[in-house]
């Protein structure tokens, strides 16, 4: 039973990460029908800009939360600006081009920033620091909780909720569902669409970024190429919601969250990933377009 | 007639045919992996360029072939000439199995779900399935074609061997393109709804491409496995898929040259730039955004789709 709940625990708090990664695909391809294959490696390219940042302005020393709020900040702005740049150098020109030219050109900048990382930062694994988060544990009839998995688990819920409420309650997540819906449409109502699409990749590049950083602060050490597993964990999360749904994004990465600690903490870690994609298999043959995802007329 | 592109091609046949006199070993090994991947390529491009199945788990089928001639050699002592009929129909039971239950899903849905099925090989192959698979390592030792008594061991017979095998699949796709196959995929690439209104059964054809391409990647991969000598799982994981994926898109889909040019573009220059090997991949993904933003279809896109010359005699 210990084992249960404490798997339960670990669960939610990866499956918070993985929603926050999932969040930023299915935005970008709710609104222009694109899997950003990039996604993956900016949430890579985050944990090092945020390294960097932590280790050269802070040193090593302190742990204060003004240092940790300005080192996030300051990553998620970093990275919403190779979003944006992103977006303008590598999927605009490609808009009106077929579907898969676009997912081509997405691989292409994955590659480019995954590269551009190992350049920068070198080849090996860097280790972050422990203190980001103080090391206070609480222990809860035999379960262990750590500062960082409550860090995790309420900043992601606080995002996740305020995200919500900005898509659906103000005037631009409104204009966001309008151009999702129908570009042409919105256009002539005179919504901004390029400027839409502009704060889309802002704000998935940044929900990327402090899952990066998250990732960072949890599991300590970071490779420049691991932006492709927690890429395609968090997409496999998107897809089981319901791609282009953000709600979905959320329940998906919760429950592949949970679903990959009920595995590796039960079954077996070296087949974990088999079950994932026998998990989404089995979805996508019952639910053909995930869990919350609509069942969407071809348009003629 | 003789137009400029039959003219490029006997030129090129010519070329590839005379290869093997002017090139070191170390260049004739870069020629036959390059004819092998060739055939994956347009096997893939059966399915993703004319089928229009988005399909990123390639190397799976590729693997399976190479996988199928190594276990059957190696474990139970079959001789090489005997695993090529089961290296091409192992990959096409298992792409019918797997692919029909979603053929009929959504393209990124189908897209995330084939690269499920990759991965989920590579696992198959790491965690030693059955004592089978060798692990991690994989199998080594497999044995070299032999027919009554004559040992096709050399490179040479190797790059005429892969040099053959396109030719069948360069045969088998022309054959593709003037039956009803060709013209119901072409149609259902133009037009699915359109199509399905005509009577075209969507599902039974975008699965008909799938095991057939399947098994020219399986016979493919039985090629590969013989030139090594060797299989491991890293030659089939998803990277090498995207890989596939990508030849067939930079090159031009549906495009004969220009899946030849996307094989040589993303096998081939990175073999002779390998000095630079850490800025490579930079560049290399640099070119990828580049050519798809100049030249949204590919390099060498086709001109009429497939249609079959004596229906597109009046037109131009």
């Amino acid at each position: 039973m210990d084992i249960f709940l404490q798997q339960i625990v670990n669960g939610l708090t990866i499956g918070s990460l993985y929603a926050l990664v999932a969040l930023g695909y299915t935005m970008v391809y709710g609104v222009m029908r694109l899997i950003n294959f990039a996604h993956g490696d900016l949430v890579a390219l985050s944990a090092f800009v945020g390294l960097t940042v932590y280790t050269q302005i802070f040193g090593e020393s302190i742990t204060a939360l003004v240092a940790v709020i300005t080192v996030f900040m300051f990553t998620a702005a970093i990275v919403a600006v190779v979003g944006v740049l992103l977006e303008r150098l590598a999927y605009r020109p490609l808009r009106t081009a077929p579907r898969l030219s676009a997912v081509v050109s997405a691989l292409g900048a994955g590659l480019v920033i995954q590269n551009s990382v190992m350049l920068i930062w070198g080849p090996n694994m860097k280790i972050f620091p422990s203190n980001i988060f103080p090391s206070t544990i609480w222990e809860i009839s035999g379960i262990v909780i750590t500062f960082t998995q409550v860090m995790i688990l309420g900043l992601s819920s606080v995002l996740m909720v305020g995200l919500y409420f900005f898509i659906n309650r103000t005037k631009i997540g409104t204009a966001i569902r309008a151009v999702a819906i129908d570009q042409d449409a919105a256009k002539l109502m005179g919504i901004n669409v390029n400027r839409i699409i502009m704060i889309i990749f802002v704000i998935g590049s940044a929900l990327g970024a402090v899952a990066g950083l998250f990732i960072g602060a949890y599991y300590r050490g970071v490779t420049f190429d691991m932006g492709w597993m927690y890429g395609l964990n968090a997409f496999v999360a998107a897809i089981m919601g319901g791609i282009g749904n953000i709600p979905g994004a959320m329940l998906g990465g919760l429950m592949l969250g949970l679903f990959n600690a009920m595995i590796t903490g039960y079954i077996s870690t070296q087949w974990a990933e088999t079950f994932t994609f026998v998990l989404l298999i089995v979805i996508l043959i019952f639910r053909p377009t995930g869990i919350l995802g609509e069942k969407v007329a071809e348009k003629v | 007639m003789m137009n400029k592109t039959s003219m490029i091609a006997i030129a090129l046949l010519i070329f590839m045919g005379f290869y093997p006199l002017f090139v070191d070993s170390a260049w004739l090994a870069v020629g036959t992996t390059f004819l092998v991947f060739s055939v994956v390529a347009f096997s893939q491009d059966i399915i993703l360029g004319r089928a229009g199945v988005f399909h990123m788990g390639h190397a799976m089928f590729f693997g399976l072939g190479a996988y199928t001639t190594a276990i059957l050699n190696v474990q139970f002592g079959w001789p090489i000439l005997a695993t090529w009929a089961p290296s091409v129909l192992v990959p096409m039971f298992f792409a019918f199995i797997l692919a029909g239950p979603i053929i009929h899903l959504r393209g990124d849905y189908l897209l995330v779900a084939t690269i499920g099925f990759n991965i989920i090989f590579i696992q198959i192959l790491e965690n030693d399935i059955f004592g089978l698979t060798g692990g991690p390592n994989g199998i080594f030792g497999i044995d070299i074609v032999r027919v009554f008594g004559i040992e096709f061991a050399s490179g040479t017979y190797m790059y005429y061997m892969a040099f053959i095998l396109l030719g069948i699949a360069l045969f088998i796709m022309r054959n593709l393109d003037r039956s009803k196959f060709g013209r119901a995929m072409f149609y259902i690439n133009k037009d699915e709804i359109a199509a399905q209104s005509m009577g075209i059964s969507i599902r039974y054809y975008k699965l008909y491409a799938f095991v057939v391409g399947a098994g020219i990647a399986g016979a493919a991969g039985s090629m590969f496995s013989v030139q090594y000598s060797a299989v491991s799982p890293e030659a089939f994981n998803v990277t090498q898929s995207i890989m596939f994926f990508t030849i067939v898109l930079v090159g031009g889909s549906a495009s004969l040259p220009g899946v030849l040019i996307g094989t040589f573009i993303m096998f081939v220059l990175p073999e002779v730039f390998r000095e630079f090997a850490t800025a490579r991949y930079l560049v290399f993904g640099l070119a990828m955004i580049l050519t798809m933003i100049l030249r949204p279809r590919g390099i060498w896109p086709v001109r009429f789709g497939n249609i079959p010359s004596y229906l597109k005699k009046d037109v131009k």
